[in-house]
């Protein structure tokens, strides 16, 4: 079983579909597949395992870099058509713009109310749409906007210079917006996903409400089938073994549907969290499919996935602690009853997704409050579904 | 733009640190950096010209801090606090009104050069349609969405007052835009209406320029090497528009494995993070666009204790996708002749025997 084991790490060589090109440096040469028209993802190029001095060897690689080198001097020019001109404001940190035109907009910015907006109720408050950090560098990094610093007295006729990328990673990078939140942010975006902070993004939110846990259950059936004399199964008449099973189940397991708020035990919690100071991980991201057609900025609905942003160098494996705690923020999604056992454990009754950065390198892993004791193997009907898949995935969580 | 095959940069070069990251915007120091010192970077910004894709990224380049100590330390580069430096310079008038004017008129001929180089495309464009049919000949031939504007229903308008061309400009869209374009820093206005008929192609002296979103903020901004270390009065003043005291002799913080990484580096690695593979580093023969890697790094201390099921786990994993397991440190300095000889780092490599 053991060879079996080995021989199949050794030889099984991914497939197409398993391979994710971002995983890897990537020649440059190749990005000339993405035309504007093709959607073509270029086939991964060949490397070689070492050097061996040939001039084939050191011209290809001449090349690469040349074709890195012209695909990063791409200068980004506004056309005219469809220009979008932001203003940055340095006390709030954002950018504003006036009626920004194109789709990107739909799911970006927002519109802020007259309390909140830093420029007051003006008139033109209703079209002035503001920009956050991320979105500001998203944007202009993408060419989409032209962002301008604030007007000073000694520009020439009313012309603001223009911010550069650099100057956008300067003035934005810093407080609660980290450089690895805003790698996350901008690799997600795109990939094409919707992504808007969550309420969590600076600092702890609102405590859970109760979204966060279970309707209350009808939970009279439990504790009945125990007998107290010891005796696990009485001499009786049995008419099936799901009877006898379901008798046998005695193990304790942690149930995510019966989890509640316990304000009794925060007395206790709050020493141990000054004892052991632990920076707490809360989810940053809220997150939408690409294809959710239905989204609305005002009211943007229940998100597909939730993301807290790691920094790999400056964190530990979480904690118990840590991870209650961030599991306890999260809305109570039970699994789809009739979805198959392995996608059931997969999706849990909670999950987040944590994305752990290392010097700008993004590891996507999923966390699932699974509840393997109430995903019953005997008396199911169809011969365990799902299980010829199973095997190699680790149960509950999966890397990306 | 960009023919030389590799770039040279005037060293010392300043790298841009904002909370202790470390980064990089000048495309040709990334160049020279990876050629010359074998310092890869990771690409953490995308690129322009492919929005929608990870696979590849752009710029900027963050630079690990072992990597920005590493180019301090060879005396190559120097860090500079930007935000410091772009706060003072933009939001502070640290920019004398010279200075913006200098860099203003500089953005305004990149901006024409750019408009007039999208005309060039487009008069290409029709010059070869337009052979295309004198060759042809025969006007039937085009295909039918060849004689429909390219364009989507929110451009109809400024359409219909192309009528008069003849309607083979697939690309005539992009002139139109370079003949139209509305004046720097005001938001577009509708083409004029009236006098729209086929417009004689201007000389490219009078296109308006296009705007244009620089990458870096060096120039404006100059960054100037900072004083040597013996000399850190703060009252030193250099007459640049940027207060020196952006730039800082401070070597950036590294973590424990530096040596490691040193070491590895000196011997010509390329080095990259690890986590891919749950390590510290990846270790690459060569530029990591061209090679696989060759070991999953690990730091340890020289008497470091860890379990021997580390050993198995990351040996196994380094086997199963073909690299060695590499374990390294530096040895503890000997106790008599401190000083005569330097820690050395040794480092060991594992691999999974699967006997």
């Amino acid at each position: 079983m053991a060879d079996l084991d080995e021989d199949a790490l050794l030889t099984s060589a991914p497939t197409a579909d398993e391979i994710d090109l971002s995983e890897e440096t990537q020649d440059f040469r190749f990005l000339s597949a993405f035309g504007t028209n093709e959607v073509k993802i270029p086939k991964r190029g060949e490397k070689d395992f070492e050097q061996h001095g040939t001039n084939l060897q050191s011209d290809t690689l001449a090349a690469s870099r040349q074709a890195m080198h012209n695909a990063l001097s791409f200068q980004r020019v506004h056309q005219p058509k469809g220009y979008t001109m932001a203003t940055y404001h340095p006390e709030s940190n954002m950018a504003y713009s006036y009626n920004p035109k194109g789709p990107l907009f739909a799911r970006m910015g927002q519109v802020l109310s007259a309390l909140e907006d830093p420029l007051g109720n003006d008139e033109r408050r209703g079209q002035r749409l503001w920009l956050l950090p991320e979105e500001l560098i998203y944007l202009l990094e993408r060419g989409t906007i032209d962002v301008r610093w604030p007007v000073s007295e000694d520009d020439e006729d009313d012309r603001a210079l223009p911010m550069s990328v650099q100057a956008a990673y300067a003035m934005c990078i810093g407080g609660t917006l980290t450089l690895e939140r805003h790698i996350v942010y901008s690799s997600l975006k795109r990939a094409g996903y919707i992504v808007l902070r969550s309420a969590d993004f600076n600092g702890s939110g609102p405590s859970p409400g109760t979204e966060c846990y279970p309707p209350l259950p009808d939970r009279t059936w439990r504790g009945l089938h125990h007998g107290r004399d010891g005796c696990l199964l009485q001499p009786a008449l049995y008419r099936s073994y799901a009877d006898i099973y379901s008798r046998l189940a005695l193990v304790q397991f942690h149930d995510p549907t019966t989890q509640r708020p316990q304000p009794s035990n925060l007395p206790v919690t709050i020493p141990t969290d000054l004892h052991q100071p632990l920076s707490s991980i809360s989810v940053t991201y809220n997150i939408w499919k690409p294809g959710t057609t239905m989204f609305k900025k005002s009211s943007p609905g229940t998100p597909d996935f939730r993301i807290a942003v790691v920094n790999a160098r400056e964190t530990k494996v979480p904690s118990l602690q840590q991870l209650s705690s961030l599991m306890e923020a999260v809305p109570y999604e039970p699994p789809k009853q009739d979805a198959q056992l392995y996608q059931k454990l997969k999706h849990g009754y909670k999950n987040v997704i944590l994305a752990i950065v290392d010097q700008g390198v993004v590891s996507y892993l999923r966390l699932a409050d699974a509840a393997f004791g109430r995903e019953r193997l005997y008396g199911s009907k169809s011969p365990r579904p799902g299980f010829k898949h199973g095997g190699s995935r680790k149960r509950g969580q999966k890397r990306r | 733009m960009a023919n030389s095959d590799a770039p040279t940069v005037s060293e010392p070069f300043p790298i841009f640190e904002l909370a202790n990251r470390y980064l990089l915007y000048d495309v040709n120091t990334i160049t020279y950096i990876r050629a010359k010192y074998n310092i890869p970077g990771v690409l953490i910004g995308g690129l322009p010209q492919a929005p929608q894709q990870n696979v590849f990224s752009g710029i900027p380049l963050e630079l690990m801090p072992e990597e920005a100590r590493l180019l301090c330390e060879k005396g190559v580069a120097y860090v500079v606090d930007d935000a410091r430096a772009h706060k003072q310079g933009f939001l502070d008038r640290g920019l004398s009104v010279e200075e913006r004017k200098r860099f203003a008129e500089s953005l305004r001929k990149q901006g024409q050069a750019a408009a007039s180089k999208v005309k060039e495309k487009a008069e290409d464009k029709k010059q070869t349609a337009l052979r295309q049919i004198a060759s042809g000949g025969d006007w039937n031939d085009l295909p039918e969405d060849m004689l429909k504007p390219p364009s989507r229903p929110t451009s109809r308008a400024a359409n219909k007052k192309k009528a008069g061309r003849p309607p083979l400009e697939t690309g005539g869209l992009d002139e139109d835009e370079s003949l139209f374009a509305s004046p720097m820093n005001s938001f577009p206005k509708p083409a004029p209406t009236s006098g729209s008929r086929v417009n004689p192609p201007a000389p490219s002296r009078g296109l308006e320029p296009h705007t244009v979103t620089p990458t870096t903020s060096y120039p404006p901004l100059t960054a100037a090497p900072p004083p040597l270390q013996s000399s850190l009065s703060t009252s030193r003043h250099y007459s640049l528009g940027v207060d020196n005291s952006a730039a800082s002799a401070r070597l950036p913080e590294a973590p424990s494995s530096y040596p490691l990484y040193k070491d590895l580096h000196e011997k010509g690695y390329f080095i990259l993070p690890g986590i891919r593979f749950g390590c510290k580093y990846m270790a690459y023969p060569g530029d990591t666009l061209r090679f696989h890697s060759h070991f999953l790094c690990n730091s340890k201390e020289w008497d470091e204790e860890f379990d021997m099921l580390d050993l198995v786990a990351g040996g196994r994993l380094a086997t199963s996708v073909k690299k060695g397991w590499l374990m390294g440190g530096m040895e503890r300095p000997s106790k008599g002749g401190a000083g005569l000889n330097k820690p050395k780092v040794r480092s060991f490599t594992i691999e999974w025997g699967g006997m």
